[in-house]
C-alpha cells in the first residue's frame, strides 16, 4: 500500500445541472506530503473534498484514496482519514467530550489520553455544549476529532478558520508532526500565509479547473519580487512597463512599486539609466502576490 | 411602524405552505362531497330530531353539507391554524434559534415593529389562505350540483379567519417572553387540539357541559357559524384575546434579552453538573447517548417521545371512566344511527366501551400522535442532519449510509414502541379503574397495528427525506399523504363505488377489521410491516445514491 498515492484523482469532474462546479481534475498527493489547495470562494475546493469523500458523486472521472477507489471503498477508506468539513457544524446539544465520543465509538475506540493531548495543546474546553462555544472554540473540537485516531490521511477543509493567531501556529505546527510521521495532510485553505509556512505542494484551483501545482519552493524559486523605489524625481510608469518580466507597476509621483522575475540588472540598467535612483528595498514576493498574479494572468487570458 | 419589507419577506417564505394547504383541502372538500353523494340518503328523513340538531345539519340543506362539517369546520382550522401558529411561533423565537435575531435588529428598527411586522404577515397569510378556502367552498358544490341550502359559509370563514389568528398569536406571546421556539409552537399545538377534543367531549357529559366555556375552541365553533351565522359575541372574546396577545407578545419581547444561538439547558444537564447525580448522570446523558447512531437518535427525540407518551397514557386512562359519565341519552341516540353514519366513525357503537375508545382514542388521536412522532423523526432522521450539515462530519466516520439509515429507521421504531407501549398501559388503566372489562390481547392488537400504521409514514418521511435532503418536504408529504389517505378511507366506503378504493390506503389495515372486538388482523399487520419493509429498504437505495446537500 505504501506505493500508492495518498490521494490521486484522475479526470475528476462534478456538473451539478449546468455549472461545472469542477473540471477534470487530476492531482497526486503523495504519502508524508503536506499538500495546500488554494482558491478563492466558490472555486471548487469543497467540492473537490467533497467528491473525494464520496459525499457527493462525481459526474465523470475516478479518486482515490491510499490506492483505494473512494466510490467502491468508501467505508474503509474512512477508517484510514481524518476529516474537518469546511463551515463545520457539529450537534449543539452534545458537549466536546461527547461529540468525540459519539465518533470514537463510530471508529472503534480512540487514544483518550492523545485526546487530552491534542485538548491541552490547541486549549479546548471538552466540558462545554458545542452549541454555546465560540466558532474557533466550536473549529477546536473539530479538528480534535480529526486529528484523534492519527490518521493516515487528513482531509481539512479551511481548517484554521476562527482560530486565533496563536492557535493557528500551534495547529501549523501539528500539521508538521503529522507529515514528519509520514503521514499525508491536504488542505483547502484561501490563507495563503499558511498553506506557506505548512505545505510542501500547493495546487491552485479557480472556476473548477487547476491552474497551477507547484511546490512552494518552484513558487518562491520564479524569483518574483516586490520590489520598491525612490526618485529624486516624478517618473514615468511606461518606462518600467517596457521592461520584460515587469508587472504591476503602481506609480505614486516620486514612489514606484513593481512586481518582477527577470535578472534585477536588466531592471537596475534600466532605470539608473534614466532617473536619479535614492533608494530600493526589495523582497521576495509571498504567496499572496503570486497567486494574485496568477488570477491575473487567468483574466487577461480569458 | 410597519416595516414593510419585514412583512413581505414572511409572507414570501410563508406562502407556498398555505397554498399547498388551502389546495389540498378543496381537493378533500371533493373527495368527501363524492363520498357522501353516493350514500342512500333515504335515511336521512328518519333520522330522529335530536341526532339532526346534534350534527348540525339544517332541514333544507343537502346531505353533502356534512362534507363541511367535516372537512372545513374541523381539517380546514386545525390545518390553518395550525400554520399560523407555527408562523408566531417562528417570527422572533426562530430567528432567535437561527441566530439571525441580531442581524434583522441591527437595522434601525424598534423590537415593536418587527413584532407587528410579523404578525401583519402572519395575519395576511392565514387571510389568503381563508379566502382560498371561502372560494373553493362555493366552487366544489357548484361544479358538483350539490345544494349547499342554508349554510352561512362566510360566517364560518369570518370564525376560521380568527381563530387561526388567535392560535398563531398565542404562540407569538410564548415564543416573545421564553425566545423559545419549540415550546411556543408546542405548547400552543398542545393547548389548540385539547380544546378541539374537549370541545367535541364535554358537552356531552353533563355537568360538565359548561367547562367547555375555557376552551379558545368553544368560540370558534361553540356558536356553530356555519349553521347560524356569525357569533359576535364569540368572535369579541377571540378579538380581545389576539389583542392581549399580540401585546404580550411585544412587551416580552422588548423586555428581556434576546437569545443569542446558544443552547437550551435542559434538566439532564443540571443534573449532570450536580456533583451528587454527575456520575450517573454521565452515564445516561453522557456515555449512553453517543453509544452509537440510534442511541443518539433516540435521546434527540427524548423530549417528543416523553410528551406525546405522556399525553397518551394520560387519555387514555382518563377517557376510559369518562365512559361511565355519558349522558344515557347520547347512548340511545347512538343506537339508533344508520349504518352509513356509522362507517363514519369506523363503524364505532357507542353504546360498547370498545366503540367508546375506538372513536375517542384509536379512531383519529392514535393515528395522529403516533404519527406526530414517526413523521417529525423519518423527515429529520437524514434530512435534518443534512440541513444542519453533520451529516459530512457524521459520514466522516467508518460508517456506511446503509448503516445510518437502518440506525435511525431502529431509533424510529423504538420510540414509537415506547409510545404505543404507553398508550396501550394507559388504556388497559382506564379500563382497569372503571372496570371496563376490555380484552387486554385486544388492545394490544389495536395498539401494535396503530404503531405500525405510524411506521409506514414514518418510513415514508424517511425514504422522502432521503430523496430529497429537506426536512420540511419529507414531513409536508408524509403528512398530505396521511391526511389524505385518512380521508380516502374514512368516506370512499360510504360510496358502493369508491368503496374498494379504501384498501388501497395503510389506513383501512388499522382498524377496518376492527381489532378492539374481533382481535388481531394477522393479514393486515402484515400488509402494514410489508409496507414499512419496504419504504425503509427504498429509503436506504435513496440516501445510498443521492448527493448530501451542503447546507441548509
Amino acid at each position: 500500500m505504501t506505493s500508492d498515492p495518498a490521494i490521486r484523482t484522475t479526470g475528476l469532474t462534478k456538473h451539478y445541472g449546468h455549472v461545472e462546479a469542477l473540471i477534470d481534475l487530476n492531482l497526486e498527493v503523495g504519502p508524508g506530503e503536506v499538500f495546500g489547495f488554494l482558491g478563492p470562494n466558490g472555486a471548487g475546493k469543497t467540492t473537490t473534498i467533497r467528491t473525494i469523500l464520496d459525499e457527493i458523486r462525481p459526474t465523470a472521472g475516478t479518486a482515490s484514496i491510499l490506492g483505494m477507489d473512494t466510490g467502491k471503498h468508501s467505508v474503509e477508506i474512512r477508517r484510514h482519514i481524518g476529516y474537518v468539513p469546511g463551515d463545520l457544524a457539529m450537534y449543539p446539544n452534545l458537549t466536546g467530550k461527547d461529540t468525540l465520543t459519539y465518533f470514537a465509538n463510530l471508529r472503534g475506540g480512540v487514544d483518550w489520553e492523545y485526546v487530552a493531548e491534542l485538548a491541552e495543546r490547541l486549549d479546548a474546553d471538552l466540558s462545554k455544549k458545542v452549541g454555546d462555544l465560540s466558532s474557533g472554540n466550536r473549529q477546536k473540537v473539530g479538528l480534535i476529532q480529526a486529528f484523534m485516531n492519527r490518521p493516515e490521511v487528513l482531509i481539512m477543509d479551511e481548517p484554521s478558520s476562527g482560530l486565533d493567531p496563536l492557535m493557528q501556529r500551534e495547529f501549523q505546527a501539528m500539521m508538521r508532526e503529522v507529515s514528519a510521521e509520514g503521514r499525508t495532510v491536504f488542505l483547502s485553505s484561501h490563507t495563503l500565509s499558511e498553506v506557506q509556512r505548512v505545505a510542501d505542494r500547493v495546487g491552485i484551483i479557480r472556476s473548477g479547473r487547476l491552474i497551477a501545482l507547484e511546490t512552494v519552493a518552484d513558487l518562491r524559486a520564479k524569483g518574483m519580487r516586490r520590489i520598491e523605489f525612490q526618485f529624486a524625481e516624478p517618473v514615468d510608469a511606461s518606462v518600467f512597463e517596457s521592461v520584460p518580466g515587469v508587472r504591476d507597476v503602481d506609480v505614486l509621483r516620486r514612489r514606484v512599486m513593481l512586481s518582477y522575475d527577470g535578472k534585477i540588472d536588466v531592471l537596475l540598467t534600466t532605470v539608473a539609466g534614466r532617473y536619479d535612483v535614492i533608494d530600493i528595498t526589495t523582497h521576495e514576493a509571498d504567496l499572496e502576490e503570486i497567486f494574485l498574479t496568477y488570477y491575473r494572468d487567468e483574466e487577461e487570458a480569458v | 411602524m410597519m416595516l414593510a419589507n419585514v412583512t413581505t419577506k414572511t409572507i414570501l417564505d410563508r406562502w407556498k405552505g398555505m397554498a399547498i394547504a388551502a389546495g389540498g383541502l378543496a381537493l378533500m372538500l371533493w373527495f368527501a362531497m363524492a363520498a357522501y353523494r353516493g350514500i342512500d340518503t333515504d335515511f336521512f328523513t328518519r333520522m330522529p330530531e335530536a341526532w339532526r340538531a346534534l350534527m348540525n345539519i339544517p332541514e333544507d340543506a343537502d346531505f353533502a353539507v356534512l362534507a363541511y362539517a367535516a372537512m372545513y369546520s374541523s381539517w380546514g382550522t386545525l390545518t390553518v391554524a395550525s400554520l399560523a401558529l407555527s408562523m408566531g411561533s417562528a417570527s422572533i423565537a426562530g430567528e432567535e434559534r437561527n441566530g439571525t435575531i441580531g442581524l434583522l435588529l441591527a437595522n434601525p428598527r424598534s423590537r415593536m415593529a418587527v413584532v407587528l411586522s410579523k404578525t401583519a404577515a402572519m395575519v395576511l397569510v392565514v387571510l389568503a389562505g381563508i379566502l382560498a378556502l371561502w372560494g373553493s367552498a362555493h366552487l366544489v358544490p357548484a361544479l358538483m350540483g350539490v345544494e349547499t341550502g342554508g349554510l352561512h359559509l362566510g360566517a364560518l370563514m369570518v370564525h376560521m379567519f380568527v381563530a387561526s389568528v388567535f392560535f398563531g398569536a398565542l404562540a407569538l406571546a410564548i415564543g416573545g417572553w421564553t425566545g423559545n421556539r419549540g415550546l411556543a409552537s408546542g405548547a400552543t399545538a398542545g393547548i389548540m387540539v385539547i380544546s378541539f377534543i374537549a370541545n367535541g367531549i364535554l358537552p356531552l357529559v353533563e355537568g360538565w357541559d359548561r367547562v367547555v366555556k375555557i376552551f379558545p375552541w368553544y368560540y370558534y365553533d361553540g356558536g356553530d357559524p356555519l349553521n347560524r351565522g356569525v357569533d359576535w359575541g364569540h368572535l369579541a372574546v377571540l378579538l380581545a384575546g389576539i389583542v392581549v396577545l399580540v401585546a404580550a407578545a411585544v412587551v416580552g419581547v422588548r423586555r428581556r434579552d434576546l437569545r443569542d444561538r446558544g443552547v437550551a439547558v435542559t434538566m439532564l444537564d443540571r443534573l449532570r453538573a450536580n456533583p451528587r447525580t454527575q456520575k450517573i448522570m454521565e452515564k445516561i446523558a453522557g456515555g449512553a447517548r453517543v453509544s452509537r447512531v440510534a442511541a443518539k437518535a433516540i435521546s434527540d427525540h427524548q423530549t417528543l417521545m416523553i410528551v406525546v407518551g405522556y399525553v397518551m397514557v394520560f387519555m387514555a386512562a382518563f377517557i376510559g371512566p369518562f365512559y361511565l359519565l355519558i349522558d344515557e341519552v347520547i347512548i340511545d341516540l347512538a343506537e339508533q344511527f344508520p349504518e352509513a353514519i356509522m362507517a363514519m366513525v369506523g363503524n364505532a357503537d357507542m353504546a360498547t366501551i370498545e366503540g367508546w375508545y375506538q372513536t375517542e382514542i384509536f379512531s383519529l388521536t392514535v393515528p395522529v400522535a403516533f404519527m406526530a412522532v414517526t413523521i417529525v423523526m423519518g423527515a429529520k432522521a437524514l434530512a435534518g442532519e443534512e440541513a444542519d450539515r453533520t451529516m459530512g462530519l457524521l459520514l466522516g466516520n467508518p460508517i456506511s449510509r446503509r448503516r445510518v439509515v437502518l440506525e435511525k429507521a431502529a431509533a424510529m421504531t423504538a420510540v414509537i414502541a415506547v409510545v404505543g407501549m404507553l398508550t396501550f398501559l394507559g388504556t388497559m388503566l382506564g379500563s382497569l379503574i372503571g372496570s371496563l372489562g376490555m380484552s387486554v390481547a385486544n388492545v394490544a392488537a389495536t395498539t401494535l397495528l396503530g404503531t405500525m400504521l405510524a411506521l409506514v409514514f414514518g418510513a415514508l418521511a424517511l425514504a422522502i427525506g432521503a430523496a430529497a435532503g429537506r426536512v420540511k418536504v419529507a414531513a409536508y408529504a408524509a403528512s398530505g399523504l396521511a391526511l389524505a389517505t385518512y380521508i380516502i378511507n374514512a368516506y370512499f366506503p360510504l360510496s358502493d363505488t369508491l368503496a374498494p378504493g379504501a384498501r388501497w390506503t395503510p389506513f383501512y389495515y388499522y382498524l377496518t377489521s376492527d381489532p378492539l372486538n374481533h382481535g388481531m388482523h394477522w393479514g393486515h399487520l402484515l400488509v402494514l410491516t410489508g409496507l414499512t419493509v419496504v419504504l425503509i429498504a427504498a429509503a436506504v437505495a435513496l440516501f445510498d445514491r443521492s448527493d448530501l446537500r451542503q447546507s441548509g
